[in-house]
């Protein structure tokens, strides 16, 4: 009796110093974005693609844009797109630029902590320096507004954030966004759109029990989308299989109709709303191109 | 094998009604299958016209919209009267707990479908009409970062006012954003 106490005391001391060990650890590195200027016009317009407005917005409330999106529920909790209007208390007012790239690029908090992945920072991670400064400098037009969405609601043990520490490592992996010189220069600006800044992957694609997504998985669809959802395979295959062309993908994300004369549901009628029809008709027809070639 | 029974027949069934839900639907469900079906068909009559791929007739525009605008605001609303949740339904229960927006987005319809069936003499602009999207300036009250929808703050005379495949997209896509809430898709 007493040597399991005894063992049990022993199991809990370990448990507690890895996760002293692992609060500790340090993640990400440090920034510097010297001096570029600033574009907010083209910073609102990446904002767009990148899903910062719609995510961040709950259009139905009464609050205004950027201050906090509906719930997004999930097997780990409930999770809440928070207010990145500049209000100093409530928002982002009171951060740096260096701040505000290592959480998009890199997914770690002013103070320190990592996201949760319900926020697509891998995907962000190709943004370049000056995608970042002219995104900041968006975000500065906008007005400042204390309102928010409320908090996440995360049940034990996901509200332990040193745990993603854990995730990071194991699951921060992003789809390549490369630029390959021997493809066309639409397909390469599609394949930065979809694997980046407009993070199609964030939920056409399967997740792991531990909510990471399995790359062999990438586009290829997933049914266990936040709230039940399901988003259908968009990979070149199963889109030729289903009878999408290039032109009907391009049109779809600028109406949201499909080549039946159905609309979209699910939740990509948002990503149209709010994403995909503010984009130039060159980065639709970019999308396309890219997701309709075969690999 | 005879206790195997039941449950194939129940998975017949299933089966049965999932390849026939809109016709196995009965009462003010099917009407609004119906009626949906019909609005869905009038955008696909319209949608080659819309992308080039078809020749441009205004009076096949203005017919197709006046037919979604008959279909929407509140005769739309009154096909989802309390507990219509037929199995066969693919109305979401946010429908009834959520019903002010549901009501919104129908009456939401109703403008646009009014206001592109004004802007079919406009013909089209090409895509990416700088007014209807691109320019991000039209976003809504708080300038170029914006979240609010332009159709919301627009009357069907303003929307009529743009080139119709402007006006068209801006239809569709309250059918979108309807569908994404309040609709089960499979």
């Amino acid at each position: 009796m007493l040597r399991a106490g005894m063992g049990l005391l022993g199991l809990l001391t370990a448990i507690a110093a890895c996760a002293a060990l692992l609060a500790l650890w340090p993640i990400g590195t440090p920034v510097a974005l010297g001096a570029l200027q600033p574009d907010p016009q083209r910073g609102a317009y990446l904002a767009r693609a990148g899903g910062c407005i719609g995510c961040h917005s709950d259009p139905g409330s009464d609050r205004p844009a950027l201050t906090g999106g509906g719930p997004i529920k999930t097997s780990f909790g409930s999770f809440v797109a928070p207010n990145i209007t500049p209000d100093p208390d409530h928002g982002i007012g009171g951060w740096t630029l260096e701040d505000f790239a290592r959480a998009v690029r890199q997914g770690i908090a002013p103070d320190g902590r990592p996201y949760y992945p319900a926020f697509p920072y891998a995907f962000y991670g190709a943004l370049s320096d000056q995608d970042i400064v002219d995104m900041w400098a968006a975000f500065q037009t906008v007005p400042a507004s204390p309102e928010t969405a409320g908090a996440h609601d995360i049940a034990f043990p996901f509200d332990l954030r040193f745990g993603l520490k854990l995730w990071r490592a194991a699951y921060l992996h992003a789809p390549p966004t490369a630029p390959d010189p021997a493809r066309p220069e639409a397909w390469n600006r599609g394949q930065w759109l979809v694997n980046g800044l407009a993070h199609c992957g964030a939920c056409h694609t399967d997740r792991n029990l531990a909510g990471g997504r399995i790359a062999a998985r990438h586009l290829k669809g997933s049914d266990d989308l936040p709230g039940g959802g399901t988003a259908p395979d968009i990979t070149a295959t199963a889109l030729a299989r289903t009878g999408w062309t290039a032109g009907d993908l391009a049109f779809a994300l600028q109406s949201g109709v499909m080549p039946g004369g159905d609309t979209f549901g699910g939740g990509m009628g948002k990503v149209v709303q709010h994403s995909t029809a503010w984009l130039t008709p060159e980065d639709r027809t970019a999308i396309a191109q890219y997701l309709t070639t075969e690999n | 094998m005879f206790r195997k029974t039941p449950l194939t027949g129940l998975a017949l069934v299933g089966l049965t009604a999932a390849a026939f839900a809109h016709t196995g639907a009965t009462g003010v469900v099917k009407e609004r299958m119906d009626a949906m079906k019909t609005m869905q068909d009038a955008i696909k009559t319209i949608k080659p016209m819309m992308t080039g791929d078809a020749p441009y007739d205004a009076s096949t525009v203005r017919s197709a919209a006046e037919k979604i605008a008959a279909l929407s605001g509140d005769d739309l609303t009154r096909h989802y009267p309390e507990g219509s949740t037929d199995h066969l339904t693919q109305a979401l229960p946010a429908v009834w707990t959520d019903w002010d927006r549901f009501e919104t987005l129908a009456a939401q319809l109703e403008t646009t479908a009014l206001g592109l069936a004004i802007a079919a003499d406009n013909g089209l602009h090409g895509a990416g009409h700088m007014m209807e999207n691109g320019s991000g300036m039209m976003g809504g009250g708080s300038g170029m970062m914006g979240g609010a929808q332009p159709a919301q703050m627009m009357t069907a005379d303003h929307i009529g006012q743009m080139p119709a495949d402007g006006a068209f997209a801006m239809m569709t896509r309250t059918c979108s954003a309807c569908h994404d809430q309040f609709r089960k898709d499979d």
